[in-house]
């Protein structure tokens, strides 16, 4: 069953009289118990992305396309009926909750605040009881459910994000690179909680990160985003490799990636960072975005802008004239 | 600061037309933000009135005639804003009590400045121990209750212009020192500083010749504030009948306005243009101020 | 709150309390030298009497033991005598102090109830139209001299239009019962009330609309709308509650600030409280009322910013910690 079908969303932003596209005509879908994976540098368009699906966008910003949510339309919905959805059908966990939780709130009064909205007939002492299972099942100890968000530590923050935004029991859950503020340590552990998690309860997750090594372990597929469009998309264990299997990654910036983060466990390499930095994306681009920072590239990808075409007939997709045959 | 209001406003209007802080005057910066506009524009006109108007409109200051159809009179073609309580001509009082009215408040800004803003770079320059002493007396003072400890000076050193400024701009100087000092107290970790410092500067060369061009705009900005708020504490101390009783204010103005009767008689043309006068000024300098502190601080509030 | 914290805030109070007694004797005793040639000079002494009273006031002893007669009296409650009242000092306050106590209170009440009103209102919808015109008559309000606006609501209220009185605290010449006596009082605060709120609706307005501003773009409130709570509850129990620090500060501050605006109000409209009572004494150079009502709104001043103190740890749970 399809959780997530976004088609040809784009999202532009307006600042003052000009306009800035930030994510243009991309399209993934999520299937229920599936963890998709959406990785790019910073400004990519990976979280306007995220946060276009439960209608997060700033007032600025207007987005075009569709994004369906378990059938329902998301886009042109009215915040009251956005509200019905949110949380309970699909949650989104922030970047660093440092201040993604209420500094003056308890956080369980934070977690039970979506349980009373959502679903108001449920006794308060099973609305209790329903916290401390999911400060357990994220592994905070329920005694700690009157602490304020600042007795915690980076990662516990975390921990409770998760919790907070299973309450509802939401079929999808995106989450906004999870990890970026903690250290290794606390990563490492978030991300085999979110693992097990959505296994466990068979939730879809969006996981947006720039970090590969979080996807490639999390993930089944992966969609790789540079300056707002998809260029690579395919099962994480054919394009990043995973376990024994080799990486195949098609397209010059996914390899780019993959070089600037070179793997713990596989063949030692010097990490060698991508030089330049993405194109401006309020000026018009004609060919293909990555091609000044493309060590390959032709004269075709200056004049005409690569579609997502097949690498060798199968679900690996790649945006490059490279591929399929289009040069030599 | 001033007797009755606060020190500053945290303002933010929609609509902001933020230059870049390049090497632009200020004047255009602030013509550029639609508040700065509308406050240089009350500035100047009030000033030009105020400066210029006396010279232009030379009416017989003192038409004496004490009989009673000469006293209180309502606004006509001889007298444009009617008779004060003594048949004075009160059009050209306003003039004139522009005068005092600005004297007063530049003067006691000008002191509370340079108090102010020299004890903020002494205390934030040299941080430590004189920093501490520095900022307990600030605090002090903060909190001592402006418009009665004002009129305790007053009744005690006595009523004259320089006296009013005196007692207003010692009074007014504790904001300004937080602000500069909190301002000081980073620049002076700047690789600038610390060069020059290494290089065998004075701290006397370092404060004036590198750090206070670089505070300078904020207390520029803080300085306008304080204007405005010193014109207020100015009309408010004279209305309590502590100002120069020879040097006629505003606020003096509306004091006899009070003490006269003129209320009851229902002489508003007496009551009215003194304090617009000082509404408008006030207006304008405040205006002009927080769009100034807007422009120099870009990443205040709200510009995320 | 631990103990020892609040007895190093109460330890740091009384010191500041020390030190505005302090304050308040150099002001009084020291700066214009001699007291009695004060009181001579305004007329209050003939000079047979002056020898007398340096005496009777200590002033033939040395400045020291001057000040430590000063504390004494302090601690023993005796605040003087007044030359005009020909009554001690500590008499003539207590009716004084109450009436300001009931119009600064009713006054802060509406001040803060719309300043922080309009200021929420405004800063929910920033950059709105309403935002500006909010923010636009707050800076037209503050620029307003509290003593004038007095006189203008003289004017309306009183002398175009009769609509409301416009001096003191009762009606002579009438006894009311005690509910007509309530209404009357009530009718006459009503003046000097509106004219001390709307010229400090600004502070609040504009406090509370930047901190709500500031308050709107944390990471907090997106969370609070992916939840798919509705707009007002994100806006009160998120973004207001966050927003209420800086709002104490503010009341702390403008204590400070209305005691002077209470002076000009309660001399504009005769309201018998203690910012007539010094206007008077300034009048009439009745130096021991002054100097008793200059440390008296020192000490309240002083009294409630340890109070906002207080308040503001409660309000925030990350300043406990330290």
């Amino acid at each position: 069953m399809t959780l997530l079908e976004i088609k040809d969303l784009c999202v532009d932003y307006t600042v003052g009289a000009d306009s800035l596209r930030a994510v243009d005509q991309v399209s993934i879908s999520v299937a229920a118990g599936e963890a998709v994976g959406i990785a790019g540098e910073s400004g990519c368009g990976k979280t306007t992305l995220g946060l276009a699906v439960p209608g997060l966008l700033p007032a600025n910003a207007t987005p075009t396309g569709s994004v369906q949510l378990l059938g329902e339309e998301m886009i042109g919905r009215s915040e009251d009926d956005l509200n019905e959805l949110r949380w309970t059908k699909v949650s989104f966990i922030f970047q660093g909750a440092m201040n993604a939780l209420n500094p003056v709130h308890r956080i369980d009064r934070q977690i039970l605040e979506p349980i009373r909205t959502h679903e108001p007939n449920t006794a308060s002492a099973a609305a209790k009881e329903r916290v401390s299972q999911l400060l357990e099942l994220v592994g905070v100890s329920p005694s700690r459910a009157r602490s304020f968000p600042h007795e915690f530590s980076g990662g516990m923050r975390q921990r409770v994000m998760i919790a907070m935004a299973l309450a509802c029991r939401p079929s999808l859950l995106i989450a906004d690179e999870p990890t970026t503020a903690l250290d290794v340590i606390s990563q490492s552990q978030i991300l085999s909680l979110l693992g097990d998690l959505q296994r466990e309860q068979q939730l879809g997750l969006l996981l947006i990160s720039h970090d590969l090594a979080a996807i490639r372990r999390t993930c089944d597929r992966v969609v790789v985003m540079y300056a707002g469009v998809v260029v690579e998309t395919g099962p994480t264990a054919v394009i990043l490799g995973r376990g024994t299997e080799k990486r195949t990654a098609a397209h010059p910036y996914t390899q780019a990636l993959i070089k600037a983060h070179p793997d713990l466990a596989g063949e030692r390499v010097l990490a060698q960072a991508l030089p330049g930095h993405p194109p401006d994306l309020s000026i018009p681009i004609k060919g293909c975005r990555f091609y000044d920072r493309c060590s390959v590239r032709k004269s075709i990808c200056h004049e005409v802008a690569p579609t997502l075409r097949p690498v060798a007939g199968t679900a690996h997709l790649a945006a490059c004239h490279l591929v399929g045959g289009d040069v030599t | 600061m001033s007797l009755d209001k606060r020190p500053s406003l945290p303002v933010e209007p929609g609509e902001d037309t933020m230059q870049p802080s390049s090497r632009i005057p200020w004047w255009r910066a602030v013509w550029g933000d639609r508040m700065g506009r509308v406050g240089l524009v009350l500035v100047v006109v009030v000033l030009a009135l105020v400066v210029v108007g006396p010279m232009i409109f030379p009416f017989a200051a003192s038409s004496f005639g004490l009989s009673a159809d000469s006293i209180l009179q309502p606004p006509s073609g001889g007298h444009w804003l009617g008779t004060d309580e003594l048949g004075r001509d009160v059009f050209r009082q306003v003039l004139v009590g522009g005068q005092i009215s600005l004297l007063v408040g530049l003067s006691a800004t000008a002191i509370a400045m340079v108090v102010g803003a020299g004890l903020g770079l002494v205390s934030g320059y040299y941080a430590g121990w004189r920093d501490n002493v520095l900022m307990r007396i600030t605090d002090f003072f903060l909190v001592l209750p402006t418009l009665p400890l004002i009129i305790a000076l007053a009744a005690l050193l006595g009523q004259s212009v320089v006296i009013t400024s005196l007692v207003i701009g010692l009074t007014s100087w504790p904001q300004t020192t937080r602000i500069i000092r909190s301002q000081v107290l980073s620049l002076r970790e700047r690789p600038l500083v610390l060069r020059v410092r290494s290089l065998g500067a004075t701290d006397r060369r370092t404060i004036w010749v590198h750090i206070f061009p670089n505070v300078s705009p904020l207390i520029f900005a803080n300085l306008v504030l304080v204007l405005a708020g010193a014109i207020l504490s100015e009309a408010s101390l004279a209305f309590l009948g502590l100002g120069d009783p020879v040097h006629v204010s505003w606020g003096t103005m509306l004091h006899f306005a009070f003490t006269s009767g003129a209320m009851s008689r229902g002489a508003w043309w007496y009551v009215l243009p003194p304090g617009i006068g000082i509404v408008i000024l006030v207006l304008g300098f405040s205006l002009v101020g927080h769009s100034l502190d807007r422009i120099l601080n870009p990443q205040s509030r709200g510009a995320r | 709150m631990s103990v020892r914290y609040l007895a190093r805030k109460v330890f740091s109070l009384a010191v500041t309390l020390y030190a505005v007694a302090s304050f308040n004797f150099l002001l009084f005793h020291v700066l214009p030298g001699n007291p009695v040639r004060l009181m001579a000079r305004a007329g209050h002494l003939d000079p047979a009497a002056v020898a007398q009273l340096k005496q009777l006031f200590g002033l033939d002893r040395s400045l020291p033991i001057q000040y430590l007669i000063y504390l004494r009296d302090l601690i023993q409650g005796n605040l003087g005598f007044s030359y005009v009242y020909r009554q001690p000092v500590t008499t003539v306050l207590g009716p004084a102090i109450r009436n300001t106590v009931l119009l600064l209170g009713t006054a802060t009440l509406l001040t803060i109830v719309v300043g922080v009103g309009l200021g929420v209102i405004a800063g929910a919808r920033a950059n709105s139209r309403t935002d500006t015109s909010v923010v636009v008559s707050s800076l037209v309000l503050w620029s307003l001299p509290t003593f004038w606006t007095g006189m203008i609501l003289i004017f309306i209220c009183g002398v175009w239009f009769h609509l409301l009185p416009i001096s003191g605290i009762n009606t002579l010449g009438y006894s009311f019962t005690s509910l007509g006596h309530l209404v009357d009082l009530g009718k006459h605060l009503i003046l000097p009330t509106l004219t001390l709120a709307l010229v400090n609706v600004a502070e609040f307005a504009l406090i509370t609309r930047s901190s709500l501003v500031d308050v709107m773009s944390e990471d907090y409130m997106v969370t609070a709308r992916a939840k798919g709570l509705r707009r007002r509850v994100i806006v009160w129990r998120h973004g207001v509650r966050n927003a209420l620090l800086p709002i104490v500060t503010a009341t702390a501050l403008y204590m400070g600030l209305v005691l002077g605006g209470a002076i000009q109000v309660e001399a504009v409209f005769s309201w018998p409280g203690m910012g007539l009572l010094s206007y008077k004494a300034v009048l009439s150079r009745d130096y021991p009322v002054l100097e008793a009502s200059f440390l008296i709104f020192a000490v309240a001043v002083i009294i409630m910013n340890f109070a906002s103190d207080l308040l503001y740890r409660a309000l925030d749970p990350r300043v406990r910690q330290s």
